[in-house]
């Protein structure tokens, strides 16, 4: 727990009040029109909506996120981050034409770029996940702020969740957009200030950047491991051995004892003497460092194995056994030697071996880079969008989506650094729930009394920019495309904006429920929401954009098929033994070609959409890609000039 | 006439073209500069400085090419686009069909 003195809570008072005046000052703009609380009457200079995309995917969890891959990975983590990056390829082809289409949200272009009955359930089924997965992430970022709440204050889980997140909504429920989008002009401001403050704290602690080189030369080496639940009661050893000759570099002379529980003191002595080890320079090459003999472990936790470096191996492979070597198990394979690997971007392990392939780094970049041809290819596509349409112009929408996400990645970077100055002072840390929390630990340990206040207000910026969005963005979908669009075609702007609120509010509620059912797992939902459940529909994503001939029901059918089959492929029959458990870019891959086998039937058995409908779309947004039967009809009809 | 074409007729600034696909080329080089400079430049490391600045060129160079092309579409677009607008609002509340 940490303590607050008065100049702390004069820094969150002072930020609070002034997240409530934002909403005040807004609520007149906010309650004009439909067009006012959504998308703050589309006339935003780019540098607004660009901090809002930034504020918006700064969270309190994307700094547990960041810190947890690059703790593990060194600089090469950050591409785990770099999805981001999708936007150096959209700002100036999706983002474009999706700003031409005017529509409000990504539902609405469904109805504009398909036609009839498969283009209207398109838009009821977007809209309607969109509400749900708003709610979602309200509730995951939300669970995110109560355990930071526990860690800081010593608070119950639900507390952290339900004070802040209903801080966010009271100015959202005022001001709708233009709320969101001032706070979060500000709230971007702060959070970039003390990013920037704890981690160039956070480099000084560890010595600043020299001695953190200097150190990471210096360290002995290491690697995680999860000791197997089956092994308990046993004897164990480890062994290191060279990638290229297989030849053993080392291994315990003496066994070392598995127990089935020991006590957490026991527990944390071990960590503590790992990271001893690691530091240590009276060591000699050849030497299992940690375990030894004189360490029990228990079953099922995870520990790091500590060897002593020599600079005459490059990679080597780590395994255990329990029959006194006679079998071994592999713990890692192509793992670096020492830990100088950690400030090397393309510190590959291999071209499929290791924790860090070439094979997952090439599929990262094309799903980041390519997805920008596309619309929703990533999670972040939907508030973007909003931002988009928000822009005054063409030209402001591609700039603020360009900026925005420079920024992110940027933050990313900085973060990193600090991170790896966090590694230098803690470097023999297994469990990923402890290393995760470096970034806020650098924070609330180093930083003097007064600045702690500061970076209380900095979360609270970071967890109320995301928190606004993700409200306004649920309820935009829940009012244009379910109530106005199905309900109440006729609905006034007042009843629209009445609407909108409720729905701001509905949406508060729901992210409470989620959030308590998330839990602690938040990593281990994140990752299947970020990834697997969006890698099936990637491809049919661009497709829509790119190719006049694919249509609703080839669209729709990707959708489903994806749903079943990235629980099966992910979970389902991993669990049941049918195929093993894959490395995320091979699920990837696979979902890929599986979608394909369905979606592209489906597209070449039904109708292509109707013409007129292609061409009115073609002549308003200009999209890339293989449009050439519409271009040449619209040239016919004399809408665009013949090339 | 140059290699990158810095005037635009507004029915030519509509298309794609190798100007489109330079700026993303260069906005894919800063992005990815970017990360790496910025991480290295903050712990001093030289080369860190080196990749920051090619990261920050790359990304004028991609305004440079791009924002003519830009300044016509937007100019152009916005003339029709209250017309879209009063489309748009007819789709959502079914007065037209689609």
């Amino acid at each position: 727990m940490i303590t607050f003195q008065f100049l702390d809570w004069l820094w969150i008072v002072l930020f609070v009040a002034l997240m409530i005046f934002f909403g005040i000052y807004f609520y007149r703009m906010g309650k004009r029109s439909q067009s006012d609380f959504f998308l703050a009457g589309r006339g935003l200079p780019w540098w607004l909506p660009a901090s809002s995309v930034y504020a918006t995917h700064t969270a309190t969890d994307t700094p547990i996120w960041v810190a947890g891959v690059v703790y593990k990975y060194g600089f090469a983590g950050l591409w785990y981050a770099f999805f981001s990056a999708w936007c150096a390829i959209s700002a100036f082809v999706s983002t474009r034409i999706f700003r031409r289409s005017l529509a409000y949200s990504q539902a609405e272009w469904q109805s504009l770029r398909f036609g009839g009955l498969g283009a209207e359930l398109l838009r009821g089924w977007l809209a309607g996940w969109q509400v749900f997965m708003n709610m979602f992430i309200l509730g995951w970022v939300g669970i995110a702020m109560g355990k930071l709440c526990q860690m800081i204050f010593g608070w119950e889980l639900w507390m952290g969740l339900f004070i802040f997140t209903t801080l966010g909504a009271i100015y959202v429920l005022s001001s709708g957009y233009w709320g969101v989008v001032m706070a979060d002009f500000q709230q971007g401001v702060i959070a970039l200030l003390i990013i920037v403050i704890v981690s160039i704290w956070g480099v000084v602690a560890a010595g600043g950047p020299d001695e953190i080189i200097a150190k990471l030369g210096s360290y002995n080496s290491s690697v995680e491991w999860e000791v197997p639940n089956e092994w308990k009661d046993q004897q164990a050893m480890i062994r290191v051995s060279d990638v290229e000759t297989g030849k053993p570099i080392a291994i315990n002379s003496e066994s070392f004892a598995i127990a089935s529980s020991i006590s957490k003191d026991a527990q944390s002595k071990l960590e503590s003497r790992a990271t001893t080890l690691i530091k240590s320079k009276e060591t000699h090459a050849g030497e299992i460092l940690f375990p030894t003999n004189v360490n029990k472990l228990q079953a099922g936790e995870k520990y790091t194995i500590v060897w002593a470096s020599d600079d005459s191996y490059n990679r080597v492979n780590i395994d255990a056994s329990v029959d006194s070597g006679i079998s071994w198990s592999r713990v890692a394979s192509h793992h670096f030697n020492g830990q100088s690997w950690r400030l090397n971007f393309f510190s590959f392990t291999g071209m499929f071996e290791g924790q860090f392939p070439v094979a997952w780094f090439v599929t990262m970049m094309i799903i980041a880079l390519i997805g920008g041809f596309g619309m929703g290819t990533s999670i972040d596509w939907y508030p973007e969008a909003q931002r988009i349409q928000s822009a005054k112009t063409v030209r402001d929408a591609s700039y603020s989506i360009w900026a925005g996400s420079a920024l992110v990645l940027i933050r990313n970077s900085i973060w990193a650094a600090a991170i790896i100055g966090f590694f230098v002072l803690y470097p023999g840390i297994a469990k990923s729930g402890e290393y995760e929390m470096a970034w806020y630990r650098i924070g609330f340990e180093f930083l003097p009394v007064g600045l702690v206040g500061f970076l209380f207000a900095g979360i609270l910026a970071i967890h109320l920019s995301t928190v606004s969005t993700h409200l306004n963005l649920g309820a935009l979908y829940a009012t244009r495309d379910f109530y106005h669009h199905y309900v109440n075609p006729k609905a006034s702007e007042a009843m629209l904006v009445k609407v909108g609120r409720i729905a701001t509010f509905v949406l508060l509620l729901g992210s409470f429920v989620f959030g308590v059912i998330i839990g602690e797992e938040i990593t281990a939902w994140l990752i299947f929401a970020l990834w697997i459940m969006a890698a099936g529909v990637w491809l049919p994503n661009i497709l829509q954009v790119i190719w006049w001939r694919f249509n609703s029901w080839g669209y729709l059918s990707a959708w489903i098929a994806n749903l079943g089959l990235s629980w099966l492929i992910v979970w389902i029959l991993p669990r049941f033994g049918v195929i093993p458990a894959l490395p995320d870019y091979l699920q990837f891959w696979i979902l890929i070609v599986l979608n394909a086998m369905i979606y592209l039937p489906v597209t070449f058995f039904s109708k292509p959409e109707d013409m007129d409908h292609l061409v009115a779309y073609y002549v308003m947004s200009r999209p890339i890609g293989f449009w050439g039967p519409v271009r040449k009809e619209a040239e016919k009809q004399g809408l665009i000039a013949t090339t | 006439m140059s290699f990158i074409r810095r005037e635009w007729t507004s029915a030519d600034a509509d298309d794609w073209h190798k100007e489109d696909w330079l700026a993303i080329i260069f906005s894919t080089i800063s992005y990815i500069t970017l990360v790496i400079g910025t991480a290295l430049s903050f712990l001093t490391i030289t080369i860190g400085f080196v990749v920051l600045a090619i990261g920050i060129v790359s990304a004028g160079i991609m305004m440079w090419i791009i924002d003519p092309k830009l300044k016509k579409i937007s100019n152009e677009y916005e003339k029709k686009q209250k017309d879209y607008l009063r489309q748009l609002e007819d789709i959502q509340r079914w007065e037209v069909e689609k």
